[in-house]
């Protein structure tokens, strides 16, 4: 055995350690199930919501956000927040068609101000 | 409405789009079918106990370039909570998405979590966001720059108002201060569902808190990974509401993850004593009490769990058996 590895188990040890008299953590129910508590099932809103944090964070890495940093901002989102996101990241009405709809605007306001004018 | 990204670009367009809003204003007025609800009902009745005129100065302000108006908003935000280091550069990474050239509502929320302050949405109304500003926080408001169909969604912070004036005092674009008529804004705000946030420093309650979101606007902040701001903001909730069952468990979970286990049990069993049919109550207590050595006492409060049944009946059962070990376990 050489000395890193020891030293290595050593901390590994003194963790492990420090971390028991809260081992019974597991058993903890998180402030979320309250919150949700009134809307649905917990257990199974739970479960829905992994998959839909999963797919979020995809999409915003599609969109051009680092694999870290989508999931460091999909960590900061509530489930029903993640809920309405899901699916609908891409056809959210703005798109990128900004410098279009300005245009747009330009177009139909000189079209009214020259209907009142008339 | 949470699906809309702001795009910046259109602010700077400002002069066309207030030359546009007059000309569709006064289309719409010949047509007889718009209306402003909420700026006439401030006119007609001005709200009690509502200082005339309020301007937070105090608040800074961020150039909005082309795209950034959500993090230039969320910094000015930001800054006017006490988190002097927030810049345009420092938020961008949080909530600006490059493939929709804007920032979503719920990122902006999740951003303002990741910096430790409360992300909080007020009612739709326009006397809320006065009262938030009057009580000295400013507020970040969506608006669609044009319309329905193609929209152009911009955030911009409102930092005061003039009820005899008849204004809201506004950062927004390249501009550090613009007066807007309550009708300007009003028009504009409607297609966001008059949408509205606050970010808040730690201990601090909203002017116009309603309790259940509020109460879910710090667990959003626990859950997001910042359990000591969490604290403070829950006890100012309970403070103001002292059985809020969320409130409650939300302060035991935290102090529980800061290791103040006797803090921790405390909250429990308020708790447990204010709603005794809350099976979490129950379930934590016994878990922060077994933590503590107390099994005796533990087992009681996880029988107690136990037999409320509920959704969270599964924990609940682990608990008690993981207790029941504890004790048969050798010492």
């Amino acid at each position: 055995m050489n000395a890193s590895f020891v030293r290595f188990l050593s901390r590994l040890l003194i963790v492990c350690l420090i971390g028991l008299p809260f081992q019974v953590n597991a058993g903890m129910i998180g402030t979320d199930q309250v919150v949700s508590a009134a809307q649905a099932q917990a257990a199974r809103a739970a479960v829905l919501s992994q998959l839909s944090r999963a797919e979020v964070a995809g999409q915003l890495q599609s969109l051009g956000v680092t694999a870290q940093n989508a999931q460091d901002r999909v960590a900061a989102l509530t489930d029903s927040e993640v809920a309405k996101l899901a699916g609908q990241i891409d056809s959210l009405p703005a798109g990128a068609s900004s410098t279009g709809a300005i245009l747009l605007i330009i177009v139909i306001g000189v079209l009214i101000w020259w209907a009142i004018k008339k | 409405m949470a699906k809309a990204a702001a795009h910046c670009r259109a602010a700077g367009k400002a002069r066309v789009s207030a030359g546009f809003f007059f000309a569709a204003l006064a289309t719409l007025c010949l047509s007889g079918c718009i209306s402003f609800p909420q700026s006439e009902a401030l006119r007609e009745k001005p709200p009690a106990g509502l200082p005339p005129h309020v301007e937070l100065t105090e608040v800074p302000f961020h150039l909005q370039d082309d795209y950034l108006c959500g993090p230039a908003s969320l910094a000015m935000v930001f800054n006017a909570a006490g988190i002097s280091s927030a810049t345009v550069e420092s938020v961008k990474p949080m909530v600006y998405l490059p493939g929709r050239e804007g920032s979503l509502q719920a990122e902006m929320l999740g951003a303002t979590r990741r910096t430790g302050l409360v992300a909080y949405t007020p009612a739709p109304q326009l006397e809320d966001v006065l009262r938030e500003v009057a009580a000295g926080t400013p507020v970040v408001v969506l608006l669609n720059l044009a319309f329905k169909w193609v929209p152009v969604w911009h955030y911009a912070v409102i930092v005061g108002y003039d009820l005899e004036k008849h204004q809201v005092i506004v950062r927004s674009a390249k501009r550090p201060r613009d007066e807007w008529r309550f009708e300007f804004l009003e028009y504009f705000w409607q297609e966001s569902g008059y949408w509205s946030m606050l970010a808040l420093p730690p201990g601090r309650v909203p002017a116009t808190a309603r309790e259940q979101d509020f109460a879910a606007a710090v667990a959003a902040l626990e859950q997001a990974g910042r359990p000591s701001e969490a604290r403070e903001s829950y006890r100012a909730l309970l403070e103001r509401w002292p059985t809020d069952l969320v409130g409650l468990i939300g302060l035991g979970n935290v102090e529980y993850a800061l290791k103040d286990v006797p803090a921790a049990e405390r909250a429990f069993r308020r708790a447990s004593e204010a709603h005794p049919q809350s099976a979490v109550a129950f379930n934590n207590l016994a878990n922060v009490l077994a933590t503590l050595g107390r099994l005796a006492e533990a087992e009681t409060a996880a029988r107690a769990a136990v037999a409320l049944e509920g959704p969270t009946l599964p924990e609940a059962r682990k608990t008690l058996d993981a207790i029941i070990a504890l004790r048969a376990a050798p010492r």
